[in-house]
């Protein structure tokens, strides 16, 4: 039973509410949000024949959480780890192998506890440790907002882009997020919150971070024959993009990433432009992350973004390009420092129309999600999903 | 399991190259770019045929951004080579709270023992400053019109007088030097102290590697103890390092005059006190001089030689020979309240405590002077060095009062060492912070002195603290305290920790600009008082140009 790779259709999703996972094993989150997407469609363990997982999934690839999760009839299975945007890639992959008849049920599974592990910033799973650059490395200490803020500080030298405009991608964010019950941040903040928080890495400040927090999610992705036999909206996986971008022995542009090439592949796939998308779930890993997104996929010129995402231009109900309505990492959720499944989520409350009423965009015919992994500028991978209604 | 693969890949010619401090990198001989870091293929055309160049070194900064998590002030960067490839790496040992995009750097490898050396980058203003700051180091040693020579005599037997913390400091420095020392106090204690302290001290060297055994125990030979003064009669070098007080100070010199065999230089540790009296009580006012040591004197590299109005140029140039045997950094100062470090030191420490007073916490003055790049902040010093006590013990003679220190004083708030001062700190931990009772006691004080407390911007805690000591500086030279200007930078580096990278506030001062200092200290002087009014030095200098640096000493006009 083949189809195109634009017939298969998300038809389950499920957030953890939990930001916190004291006494509770990341296997046993994994088991959690499998069971919540698989009850959201009314699917069973039983019904999932394809199954994809990054490198959070504790154990050894799927070997171990599969059987932990209780996945008896698997045919397909998948553990691309390209960091927060993994789970991207995993629908990519997901769609092409229900295209394929691989399988007709892809279950995807997110979930980490960085808190309750007390694990920090790392990626579970992934080790540097013979890296071929590892030698190369400067001797400081490296986390991912050092990387980000040199993005920033040269995107501000070049286009003038301000603190002011960044913390706008904050402020909407904050917007959101009192509406989510779950959000690990609630309060709403305006600009000058943002400019006064303490400097993290000039010129990115606390709040011009994400959040740090347990949790995770989970996706089920079905062939369309079953999508259209669940009493749940219609969600169709109308195109998808992956990409990689490195350093080139130093041949690179730090302002552009690899959301480039996998956002044209996504667009080009499901037939449509960056205008007709009226909702974007966009990673989030820090406000100029955002903004150099939005300019690579196209939703504004490259250098514009500043402007972009000012003045409220971001939030749902105030400007025309609301993103992230649950709040985002920024301050709902970054489970395991990977927020591409989260990204997924409310792209999928959105486009059923699913999503809080006081966030919820009113044409949600096209949505996108697109995550970054990796740190930019250095080597990153991206993904792009377009979603469609119907 | 592996955890280095250097010795992989064929990239010995990498670290070859880096060991010597020069970059080398990749070049695609079908592409002709030049790439980093090494890979099977070029990664611009997929081309096989690649060849190791070095390269210049040299490019500028793309971006960076400030590591706050670093014990070491460092900065991530992405420098941007003048072949035209972008590396991510790490700009140090410079001042990374000014460095601006494209400021022009170099490769400055980081050695490390035992491993690879890593890739970095310095501003190429930093290593002007460094170029400058070692000429400064090696002019400070040669004194115009007293010929350091091989006639000049070397000590041969010292006496120390005075078993304290720092007694024990100098005793240690000098039997490093292999110069016999006679440790002497009227305290047995104190001897016994003073004894296990250097013993200890020592084997801390043997445990480093920096001592072997046996030079150790030829240390411990060379010293010998003794509560009774005659026993400096055969010493030819006598070091007095009591208690700061002149009656006392006076007292200890007569003796030491009286004992101390003819031609034998005594010597004060003072930090502060004024030499030409001390001198005064002696027969032998020309071979009195200050060997003012640094606390702990075994370990900081500053030595100020204090010369006296009737210093003979004999007793300086052995007392400056003295200083290089015995590893330190030797400079000459003329008598004036603090010499040249604690002049310095003392202006900003009482303009901090005025800062307190407006509104100002420690914690902020701290993080704007370690931003502009000295290693430690005022407050945060204090707390280490007991600059608490000692300032208040200075004033119960005159009865001078000062209600913060009087305060911290009496809620025991002494320092690191009693746990709080103006920080508080954690048991076993040096990491201050901020407690309520100190912020309260700042808040009496201002409401004590009748003081609004505001807020004070990060600019103009700078400006007052280090313009203040930069005026202080152009004081030093008009009034010929210092031999020549640089040597104010070479006190502050070695004594004080001011970065090599950054010159000294002379340097510092002539790159910042003389007028804009004019300007900005006369503003101040018209809002906070005359201790900002301009030293006519620079006054002069503002108006006709020229540079402190080049200024001749003992001539502001």
């Amino acid at each position: 039973m083949l189809g195109d790779s634009t017939s298969s259709y998300i038809v389950g999703a499920f957030e953890h509410p939990t930001r916190r996972a004291d006494g509770v094993s990341t296997a046993r989150l994994h088991a959690e949000v499998a069971q919540g997407a698989l009850a959201d469609c009314g699917l069973s363990l039983d019904d999932v024949d394809g199954y994809f997982c990054g490198s959070d999934a504790p154990g050894h690839g799927p070997l171990l959480i599969a059987e932990y999760i209780g996945l008896r009839n698997l045919k397909y299975i998948d553990s691309t780890e390209t960091g927060g945007s993994s789970y991207l890639l995993h629908v990519e992959h997901a769609v092409q192998a229900i295209a394929q008849g691989r399988c007709n049920v892809a279950l995807i599974t997110m979930a980490d506890r960085p808190i309750a592990g007390n694990a920090g910033h790392s990626i579970a799973g992934v080790d540097f440790s013979a890296s071929p650059d590892l030698p190369f490395m400067p001797p400081v200490p490296f986390a991912p907002v050092y990387g980000y803020a040199m993005v920033a500080k040269r995107h501000m030298h070049e286009f003038g882009t301000t603190s002011e405009q960044l913390a706008w991608v904050k402020v909407a964010a904050s917007h959101h997020a009192q509406h989510n019950e779950n959000a690990r941040l609630r309060q709403v903040v305006d600009v000058e919150d943002v400019l006064n928080s303490p400097m993290v890495a000039d010129p990115l400040h606390r709040l011009d971070c994400c959040v740090v927090t347990d949790g995770g999610g989970a996706i089920v992705i079905a062939r369309k024959e079953i999508a259209e036999s669940l009493n749940r909206p219609r969600v169709r996986v109308a195109g998808t993009g992956s990409a990689l971008h490195h350093n080139n022995g130093g041949w690179f542009d730090p302002l552009t990433s690899a959301g480039v090439a996998s956002g044209r592949t996504a667009f080009e796939e499901a037939g449509v432009t960056p205008r007709d998308i009226r909702y974007a779930s966009i990673y989030d890993s820090f406000t100029i992350t955002v903004l150099i997104q939005l300019e690579d996929l196209g939703f504004c010129d490259k250098g514009t973004g500043g402007r972009f995402v000012a003045d409220g231009n971001l939030i749902s109900g105030v400007g025309r390009m609301p993103i992230n309505t649950d709040g985002g990492g920024l301050c709902n959720n970054h489970p395991g420092n990977k927020g591409g499944m989260t990204k997924l989520l409310e792209a999928v409350r959105q486009c059923r129309g699913e999503a809080h009423p006081e966030v919820q965009v009113k044409n949600h015919d096209w949505v996108l999600a697109h995550g970054t992994g990796g740190i930019m500028p250095g080597a990153h991978a991206a993904g792009t999903v377009i979603l469609a209604a119907g | 399991m592996e955890t280095s693969f250097s010795h992989l890949d064929g990239l010995e010619q990498f670290w070859d190259g880096a060991t010597e401090g020069k970059l080398t990198l990749r070049k695609c001989d079908d592409c002709d770019k030049l790439y980093f870091y090494p890979r099977q293929l070029c990664p611009m055309c997929g081309s096989a045929s690649t060849q190791w160049v070095v390269t210049s070194g040299r490019g500028s900064v793309y971006a960076h951004s400030i590591v706050r998590r670093s014990r070491r002030l460092a900065a991530t960067a992405i420098i941007e080579l003048e072949e035209g490839p972008r590396i991510p790496t790490a700009l140090v040992n410079c001042d990374v709270h000014q460095v601006q995009i494209g400021d022009t750097v170099e490769v400055s490898f980081q050695q490390k023992k035992d491993a690879l050396p890593s890739l970095a980058f310095t501003t190429t203003a930093a290593q002007e400053a460094r170029a400058y700051s070692e000429t400064a180091q090696t002019s400070s040693t040669s004194i115009p019109g007293i010929e350091p020579g091989d006639h000049t005599a070397d000590y041969t037997q010292a006496a120390v007088i005075g078993a304290g913390r720092m007694g024990a400091g100098i005793s240690t420095a000098l039997l490093l030097a292999d110069i016999p020392v006679i440790l002497i106090d009227q305290d047995p204690d104190a001897l016994n102290g003073a004894r296990e302290g250097i013993i200890s001290l020592l084997e801390v060297s043997v445990s480093k590697g920096k001592l072997t055994e046996q030079q150790a125990s030829q240390c411990l030979a060379n010293l010998n103890t003794d509560t009774q003064m005659q026993a400096i009669s055969g010493a030819d070098l006598v070091i007095e390092a009591v208690y700061e007080q002149m009656g006392l100070k006076k007292t200890i010199f007569a003796e030491m005059d009286k004992f101390a065999p003819k031609g034998a230089t005594l010597a004060t540790n003072t930090s502060t006190l004024d030499i030409d009296e001390i001198a005064a009580v002696t027969d032998r006012p020309g071979s009195v001089i200050g060997l003012h040591f640094f606390s702990p004197a075994h370990v900081m590299k500053l030595l100020e030689v204090v010369r006296g109005r009737e210093t003979k140029g004999e007793t300086i140039a052995r007392a400056m020979k003295l200083g290089t045997r015995i590893r330190k950094v030797p400079v000459l100062v003329g008598v004036c309240y603090g010499f040249v470090g604690n002049r310095l030191l003392l202006a900003r420490e009482k303009q901090a405590g005025k800062l307190l007073l407006e509104g100002a916490l420690p914690d902020q003055v701290d993080r704007v002077l370690r931003e502009f790049g000295l290693p430690m902040g005022t407050f945060e010093l204090q707390d280490m060095a007991g600059g608490i006590e000692l300032d208040y013990r200075s004033r119960q003679e005159s009865g001078e009062k000062d209600f913060v220190i009087d305060e911290l004083f009496a809620k025991g708030r002494l320092g690191q060492k009693t746990g709080k001062g103006y920080y508080s700190y954690e048991a076993n931990s040096r990491k201050p912070r901020l407690d309520n009772e100190a912020i309260s006691v700042f808040e009496a004080a201002s409401a004590h002195y009748g003081i609004q407390r505001r807020e004070i911007s990060d600019q103009e805690i700078q400006d007052r603290l280090i313009l203040l000591m930069v005026n202080e500086a152009a004081k030093l030279i008009e009034e010929g305290i210092v031999v020549r200007p640089s040597d104010i930078d070479v006190v502050w580096q070695f004594g004080y920790g001011w970065p090599n990278w950054k010159g000294g506030p002379v340097y510092w001062a002539d790159r910042f600009g003389l007028s804009e200092i004019h300007a900005r200290l006369s503003r101040l002087e018209l809002a906070c008082g005359d201790e900002f009014t301009p030293a006519a030095l620079l006054s002069r200098l503002a108006v006709e140009g020229g540079t402190l640096g080049s200024a001749t000493p003992g001539n502001s006009t």
